[in-house]
């Protein structure tokens, strides 16, 4: 075991690693503000974070939960797409197939379902967190706009994804959900017809569902999720509420 | 060296106060910097790895749901049978029991378009950034002002008999108001509601009004959207 | 202990790089759970429980080689059909282990169809994609249909086939009764090719009800019609004394004369003129009437056939004056009655009227008094005569014809069950909704409009069959797998033969071109099949061809002139055109010829099981008798039948001997030859 932990980092110091990480393997501060500057996913983040923001009670960590939401939704649903065809009626029957004949196939679906719920109470959590610690003070205000935009997508993302299993539940709760649009005043029918493709649910508005549901709105969910946390750095940090530091 | 110093030698770490740091080396001291701040910690590993922890715990708590407890999954979709009652995806609930009350413009465009632009614009209003306690100024006048609101929409809701949001506003106004007159031997709780901002009581209100009409939408509608109980829900 | 908890504490999520590691591992475990479980799936238990059922057998290797594991699927996309049944069912296909195993090894019986062609579920229901047996089998919220019980799993076989099978006495049973007990005048049904199913109740107008009985026997009979004839088809409308009452006093109240002309009733026998009643009996019995109506006789057992009412009762119901005129010529009272205009002399319908009116049953109208009917009484019948949709059957006066008057049952096999309301306690299934609703309607609610049927087991299980088969999947199914009914037929034969045969109502029991009944032989083809004269004497006075059937054409005391018309039509107008009736002399045959063909009609062929050609040896019971056949048929007609009869006549009981020219010309030389005299005349 030790002998393992050794030639690992030996490992670290060639320059096969060293070609990858370029912040190399040293134990102190600079490195490892290397190894976070010098990475493409960890650059958005800052090098140091007060103590304090790392205590439970801070944010609840809710914000990182949101995102490990997101992350658990995009392999389950990329693994989905592979059993998937957003044809009617064939996309009900992949879901008896899932359930049927894919290995773990139902466990990738209640993955997926159940992760998604979890995110859509997970944000709604973080709103009212920030709201509540007054987080959304300048200098964060746009991230505050950036976060309401991110609810809206999760919102529309977990209502997208409503739809793609063609069953009864899926159907008319996306048929009451469009009703609602068709009341805005003068717009609303065309907006109905922009959204669903058709004038009711049908094959289109599954197709375009799914569209949204697995390129769309996840890119641009992507991108407001980075924009977010650049913006934590950007705006001095996650907010701890030590006067000190503002 | 004899013409007078324009400076001062010291030492300091804080970068903010002393942007530039010049060490003197004499004789009798040797180079000290601080090497540490308590005040922080490096993003890696520390805060890498508690994020990663944090995310297994969600992953593991949604991978055990998921093992014992499986997607909703009914029959084909079918245009010509409607279900009784047609549901919305839950966090949808709250809006479709507005609609039960209120006509398809104001429960569903006006009020959510509202929420919307509320939040947004939450961070640029001075009164939520200020954050100072309701009653600390003007109290008598607000009071005043706050029943005359609360009347209004009390009517307001009463028109539409939306008991289910009247109900927790007035109680959510009656706590306000048990916050606005602290004597001088209230108790601690009684002095916290006094020192609430104004965002912190709408805030909550929505949030209560929200949870609660979503409750009602998920657990006590049945056919025809009419009250039922939990159990009788399908 | 408390220190060890700790340092354990401590080593696995003391620092936030052990509690990854460790969380790590935790997941790791909780995530291998989920490909594990795929090792506890139900059809493998079953598959490796099938290997061990046939481990031991004789025929063990060749099954072994046989099975394939793994999940097993008919995939038919144009049918939608994605049936893995066979995962588990997996010896559908092993005859050998019929009766051996339990389920789900058994083999499946045979069946026209191949197993592959449909799949399972097109005919079984449930859930074919599934592959547990819960899911499979039972409805779920994500399937409706749960697996049919066997008894009426003919009602699989009618969402195709809408011609009669004789696979399917159920299925036939169930579809004849919906049309024969009124259901489908009430609820339509209607094939995919729009075409409505019609009745075939004949339903009597009572437009003229009160020239034909009282008000006494309308009064009992709506009461309880089953109590006059117990094969009436009308159903009892469960009415209360005061509503029959009402009901009966609208019934005379609106009922006008029918005809203007004073009808002369003919004199009838005395009742207690035993001689005269006999003579009544046969003349009732020779003219055939039992073909279509029954009577109990003696011993209580009804006899005669179901075309038109029974008439046990028939003294108790019908004025003598109605009566006479009606077997003189029903048309007179009900213009689309389905009776034939018999050429009864005064003196024989007499004789059938002394007959008929000592049918009597002196309980039947014991206890009914009524007192004359009052115009609230006359209003209150009316109103209900409109409620209880009398008018749906029957034509009224004042009451116009209502239409749709009970629920559409064209998809009521697919009904979904989330739109049924079933009573407390009973099975949550399509079929025992059905059959309660069948069984007694108004226990789902006393106002409810159904009446209430007097049917056996048997006839409920039939009738939920055909109604199961109703289901909307005909629409879906490729053309074509369609069997459609046959386009029903609107053919009237034309001029004064026409006419004739109208009046004899020929159709009531005979089908040509497509139109008709099918009590008789179809005559589409009877141009090509008979000579003139054995037709012409047939119809002047016709006899039984088949030994075993009580039933035959009745007398209808055709005029000379009226029996050479109809002949001359036939001959000309109905021929096949396969063949040329006179392609084949009689004379051209040899006395060689006949003889071969003895020698085959005995003995290679022994038609003699079935035919009777020598009255005094032939024991043939089956087929029509032979001794006349050289004079009744043409040769051209019997080469041709025993070639291939079922091209002649579908469905015909007569063996298929594709025998070849030289047989079949020597067996029709031996049948044409004359024969001698027989014993009985032509006519009787």
């Amino acid at each position: 075991m030790a002998n393992l932990v050794e030639e690992f980092a030996e490992f670290r110091k060639s320059r096969v690693w060293r070609s990858v990480f370029r912040a190399g393997s040293g134990q102190s501060n600079l490195h490892r503000s290397l190894a976070v500057q010098q990475n493409v996913f960890l650059h958005l983040a800052a090098v140091k974070v007060r103590r304090r923001a790392l205590e439970f009670g801070v944010t609840w960590y809710l914000g990182t939960l949101s995102l490990a939401c997101f992350l658990i939704l995009t392999v389950t649903g990329i693994l989905l797409m592979l059993y998937y065809h957003p044809s009617v009626p064939q996309a009900y029957a992949d879901m008896k197939d899932l359930q049927f004949v894919v290995s773990a196939g139902v466990f990738l679906r209640n993955l997926h379902r159940w992760s998604a719920h979890a995110m859509v109470l997970l944000v709604f959590a973080h709103l009212f967190k920030v709201f509540y610690r007054g987080a959304y003070r300048p200098p964060r205000e746009f991230n505050w706009v950036i976060g309401v935009i991110l609810l809206m997508i999760t919102l529309f993302l977990s209502y997208t994804g409503y739809l793609l299993p063609w069953d009864q539940l899926a159907f008319w709760a996306i048929t009451v959900g469009s009703n609602i649009l068709a009341a805005v005043p003068l717009l609303g029918a065309k907006i109905r017809f922009l959204i669903l493709g058709g004038h009711t649910v049908n094959a289109n508005a599954l197709l375009r569902f799914y569209v949204l549901h697995c390129v769309i709105l996840p890119l641009i969910a992507a991108l407001f999720v980075a924009v977010h946390f650049w913006r934590i750095r950007k705006d001095g940090g996650l907010y701890t509420g030590e006067k000190s530091d503002d | 060296m004899t013409e007078p110093k324009d400076f001062t030698a010291s030492m300091d770490s804080d970068s903010r106060r002393t942007p530039v740091r010049v060490a003197f080396v004499t004789r009798r001291t040797s180079p000290q910097v601080r090497t540490r701040d308590d005040r922080y910690v490096m993003t890696y590993p520390e805060v890498l790895f508690r994020a990663a922890v944090a995310s297994e715990i969600l992953l593991l708590a949604l991978a055990l749901v998921s093992l014992f407890w499986n997607a909703p999954l009914e029959g084909l979709a079918d245009p010509m049978q409607t279900p009784n009652p047609a549901k919305a995806p839950w966090y949808f609930l709250g809006l479709q029991e507005l609609l039960h009350y209120f006509p398809p413009v104001v429960g569903g465009v006006l009020i959510p378009t509202l929420v919307v632009l509320a939040l947004i614009v939450i961070p640029y209003f001075g009164i939520n950034i200020e954050a100072e306690g309701f009653w600390i100024r003007n109290r008598d006048a607000k009071v005043r002002t706050l029943i005359l609101v609360v009347a209004l929409v009390a009517v307001f809701l009463s028109w539409f008999k939306v008991w289910a949001v009247l109900i927790p506003t007035v109680a959510i106004v009656a706590l306000t108001l048990v916050g606005a007159f602290p004597s001088a031997h209230a108790g601690a709780f009684r002095r916290w509601l006094h020192l609430k901002p104004l965002p912190f009581w709408i805030m909550s209100w929505f949030l209560i009004v929200a949870t609660i009409l979503t409750l009602i939408g998920t657990f006590f509608r049945g056919a025809g959207w009419a009250l039922v109980w939990p159990w009788e829900v399908d | 202990m408390r220190e060890r908890i700790r340092s354990a504490y401590h080593t696995l999520f003391g620092a936030s790089a052990r509690a990854f590691g460790t969380l790590s591992v935790v997941l790791l475990v909780v995530l291998a759970v989920v490909p594990a479980r795929d090792h506890l799936r139900e059809w493998l238990h079953y598959q490796n429980e099938y290997l061990n059922l046939i481990r031991n057998r004789s025929d063990g290797l060749s099954l072994a080689r046989r099975f394939q594991g793994g999940v097993q699927q008919i995939w038919l996309p144009e049918l939608g059909v994605v049936d893995r049944c066979a995962t588990c069912h997996i010896a559908l296909k092993e005859a050998s282990l019929a009766g051996v195993g339990p389920q789900p090894f058994l083999p499946h019986p045979p069946i026209p169809h191949s197993l592959t062609e449909f799949g399972c579920v097109m005919c079984h229901r449930g859930q074919g994609a599934a592959t547990t047996v819960e899911e499979a089998h039972r409805s779920t919220l994500a399937w409706e249909q749960p697996i049919l019980p066997a008894r009426y799993i003919e009602s699989s076989c009618g969402e195709c086939h809408e011609r009669p099978l004789t696979g399917t006495p159920q299925l036939g049973a169930g579809r004849a009764m919906l049309a024969r007990y009124g259901c489908v005048h009430c609820h339509k049904l209607t094939s995919p090719e729009s075409r409505t199913v019609a009745g075939t109740d004949d339903p009597p107008p009572l437009k003229h009800i009160a020239a034909k009985t009282t008000r006494e026997w309308i009064f009992a009979w709506i009461k309880n019609p089953q109590a006059y004839a117990a094969t009436a088809t009308m159903p009892n409308f469960q009415l209360s004394d005061d509503d029959a009452r009402d009901i009966s006093a609208f019934l005379i109240g609106q009922s006008t004369p029918y005809t203007t002309e004073a009808i002369k009733v003919p004199p009838v026998p005395a009742t207690d003129d035993a001689a005269a009643l006999q003579q009544g009996s046969s003349t009732y019995g020779e003219s055939f009437c039992a073909s279509c109506h029954a009577m109990q006789n003696a011993a209580g057992l009804l006899v005669g056939g179901d075309l038109g009412p029974e008439l046990t009762r028939i003294g108790s119901k019908v004025r003598p004056e109605w009566l006479a005129e009606w077997i003189r010529d029903p048309k007179t009272y009900d213009p689309d009655t389905r009776m034939p205009h018999f050429r009864f002399e005064a003196k024989d319908i007499g004789l059938i009227m002394g007959f008929l009116e000592s049918k009597t049953d002196s309980d039947f109208l014991a206890n009914v008094h009524l007192s004359a009917a009052t115009p609230s009484q006359i209003t209150h019948g009316k109103q209900l005569v409109v409620e209880r949709g009398c008018a749906v059957c029957h034509d009224i006066n004042g009451v116009a014809h209502q239409e749709n008057f009970a629920p559409d049952l064209t998809a009521v096999g697919s009904l979904p069950l989330s739109k049924i309301i079933f009573l407390p306690g009973m099975p949550h299934t399509l079929p025992d909704y059905i059959a309660a609703k069948i069984r007694k309607p108004r226990s789902f609610g006393n106002a409810l409009k159904m009446p209430q049927f007097t049917l056996s087991d048997a006839q409920v299980d039939a009738l939920v069959t055909a109604l199961l088969a109703q289901t909307s999947r005909g629409k879906t199914l490729p053309p074509a797998l369609r069997i459609p009914a046959p386009e029903p037929s609107t053919y009237q034969p034309a001029g004064r033969a026409g006419q004739l045969m109208n009046d004899l109502r020929c159709f009531s029991c005979h089908t040509i071109n497509g139109r008709g009944g099918d009590m008789a032989p179809d005559l589409s083809w009877e141009g090509t099949s008979v000579q003139r004269s054995w037709l012409v004497k047939f119809l002047k006075a016709p006899n039984t061809l088949r030994p075993a059937l009580i039933r035959r054409m009745p007398k209808f005391n055709l005029s000379d002139e009226e029996a050479n018309v109809l002949a001359d039509y036939i001959l000309t107008v109905y021929q096949t055109p396969a063949f040329d009736r006179d392609q084949i002399g009689a004379s051209k045959f040899t006395s060689g010829d006949a003889a071969h063909g003895k020698d085959l009609y005995y003995g290679k062929y022994a038609c003699n099981s079935c035919h009777i050609l020598d009255p005094n040896k032939d024991k043939g019971y089956i087929g029509p008798t032979l001794t006349q056949v050289g004079l009744r048929l043409n040769a051209a007609w019997i080469f041709r039948w025993l070639k291939n009869a079922q091209a002649l006549r579908p469905g015909s009981l007569e063996l298929n001997w594709n025998m070849n020219d030289d047989d079949a010309r020597a067996i029709t030389a031996f049948l044409m030859q004359p024969k001698a005299p027989p014993q009985q005349g032509a006519s009787k």
